[in-house]
């Protein structure tokens, strides 16, 4: 990931400033220019445009992601799957408190992989001159680190409720891609408008260096993430562990 | 030592679905100081019984308890008092030995150290190693320390010896006997009466989700039928030997006599055999199938 974030920073000041590229990026497909948030108040020659397009917009996104829903679905399903909760359920320890512990690692993983994330852009932003503001840098982190939460979380208590690994990882999948989609299309389909309000992308803010992120949007999607934890520690009690 | 006995289940039942009936109403009740054998083929419903137990299923049907306790319930409070080791044993691959047993203690808020470290080196495990480097044997050894390391008042092993050297299955049941003789009890279940009549005090045979028969080691090998081989010098007669009481006569080949024949029976066969001129004469341990075998023949055999 950091090699990603450094590489893709390298490449800011040959298109810092270039309307060559501006008008380049402003000539794609609307389909992508809804995407990457080109156009709309976005511009890809400003260091913060940049970033926003090139990584928050999806490669960050993507990274914590797959990597947050790989925890979450290892952390009890993948457990139970190995046949490593058998002695553990024995002991004397509350199902939901396995849960809430595991939920606990999930976050302390997302966290430090969105705090790495924030690191390498804060010491490659002099080198590369991107000029980001330390306020909206700090909130763009924040709302990755958010998102990571809620799709961990989500795979956690998935595998916990339903006690497949299979599941874990494909309804988390399947809810990522929908809301990113919606997040990207809804300017362009006013059929798919109203759904925006459904996308954790659209509520945390897409375009976090140039615009900030919302941070009631913040609070709504980290309070889904608790519920959804909870649901999945409540749930974990009531049903058979399997066998491996 | 409580509220109630150590494991008392009531009809307990386990139905999958609306067909597999794993287990139909099992009633079991298991002493303090007792070593109750559970013995069974593979797939008859022991571990299903045992998962039950543990509450890590819920029941279908009827109760179990531990110490009075729900073990679906209140499976907290009853694991307090319970060590387990699982049939099929994983452990974290990455930990070592030290530290898996280190974090399963702080589990349990703590255990007494003297008392790990002293079965540690009973069962000589390998604590420096990481697990994924360690052998089936080596493995199982450090479940069997957890299981004990609390001094629970209840142990319940599902396979305790598989994989471990004579040497140590011997040791295992020496902790065993230790555990009932200081009040506590042992639920041992496993596929094969050799590992468990010389520590159980009484043994359940459960077949396809039900309990056959409960009875006392003693009198379950003395009813129980032990493949008998005798091989004469010349052609075999079976007449004397079917006179014995309780022998059967399961086949003659030329001089080998096949037999299946209880322990009381033994000093007459070998009378029996001794009128003529003996080659070999082998008395094999009876094996669960013999037993069940003799059950079905007599079902009211049991207590």
């Amino acid at each position: 990931m950091i090699g990603y974030v450094a590489l893709v920073t390298a490449i800011f000041p040959s298109i810092h400033g270039s309307p060559e590229f501006k008008q380049l990026a402003e000539n794609y497909p609307e389909v992508l220019k809804s995407f990457f948030g080109i156009g709309a108040g976005g511009d890809i020659t400003t260091g913060a445009g940049y970033i926003d397009i090139e990584l928050f917009s999806l490669m960050l996104p993507l990274l914590v992601l797959v990597m947050a829903v790989g925890s979450g679905a290892r952390a009890f399903a993948g457990e139970e799957d190995a046949g490593r909760l058998e002695l553990v359920v024995a002991y004397p320890v509350r199902r939901r408190d396995a849960v809430l512990a595991k939920g606990a690692a999930v976050a302390a993983e997302v966290l430090a992989v969105s705090a790495v994330a924030g690191l390498a852009l804060l010491v490659l932003d002099p080198i590369a001159g991107l000029d980001l503001r330390a306020g909206r840098l700090l909130g763009a982190i924040v709302s990755l680190a958010v998102l990571g939460l809620l799709f961990g979380w989500l795979a956690l208590a998935v595998g916990a409720a339903f006690g497949s690994r299979a599941l874990a990882i494909g309804l988390p999948a399947a809810l990522g891609a929908g809301g990113y989609l919606v997040n990207g299309l809804h300017g362009l389909a006013a059929w798919l408008d109203p759904f925006r309000l459904l996308s954790p992308f659209w509520l945390v803010g897409s375009s976090p260096l140039q615009s900030g992120v919302d941070g009631l949007g913040l609070v709504a999607v980290l309070a889904l993430g608790l519920v959804v934890l909870g649901a999945g520690s409540l749930l974990v009690e009531r049903r058979d562990l399997e066998t491996p | 030592m409580g509220e109630g006995p150590p494991i008392l289940t009531v009809r307990l039942s386990k139905t999958y679905g609306k067909t597999v009936h794993a287990l139909v109403g099992l009633d079991l009740r298991v002493e303090p100081g007792e070593v109750f054998g559970y013995l069974g083929p593979n797939g008859a419903g022991k571990s299903t019984t045992i998962r039950l137990l543990l509450g890590l299923i819920r029941p279908s049907g009827g109760t179990a308890t531990l110490f009075g306790l729900d073990s679906w319930r209140q499976a907290v409070e009853a694991h307090r008092r319970v060590g387990y080791l699982p049939g099929d044993l994983r452990l974290s691959d990455r930990l070592t030995g030290e530290e898996q047993l280190e974090s399963l203690a702080r589990l349990r808020g703590g255990v007494d150290e003297r008392l790990r470290a002293a079965l540690c080196v009973r069962l000589g495990v390998v604590l420096d190693r990481p697990i994924r480097q360690l052998s089936k044997g080596n493995r199982q050894k450090l479940g069997i320390v957890q299981a004990f390391m609390h001094r629970p008042a209840l142990v319940v092993l599902d396979e305790p010896t598989s994989g471990l050297d004579p040497l140590l299955q011997s040791e295992v049941r020496a902790l065993i006997r230790e555990t009932a003789s200081d009040g506590r009890s042992v639920f041992l279940s496993s596929h094969s009466l050799d590992e468990v009549q010389h520590v159980a005090d009484r043994v359940g045979i459960i077949r396809s989700g039900s309990l056959a028969d409960v009875d006392s080691v003693e009198s379950l090998r003395e009813r129980s039928l032990r493949p008998v081989t005798i091989t004469f010098a010349d052609a075999a007669d079976p007449e004397p030997f079917a006179a014995v009481a309780g022998v059967r006569v399961v086949g003659v080949d030329g001089a080998i006599l096949r037999l299946a024949a209880p322990e009381p029976a033994m000093d007459a066969l070998v009378k029996a055999a001794a009128a003529r001129t003996v080659v070999d004469f082998v008395s094999q341990p009876a094996d669960l199938e013999e037993i069940f075998l003799e059950l079905y023949r007599e079902p009211d055999g049991g207590d």
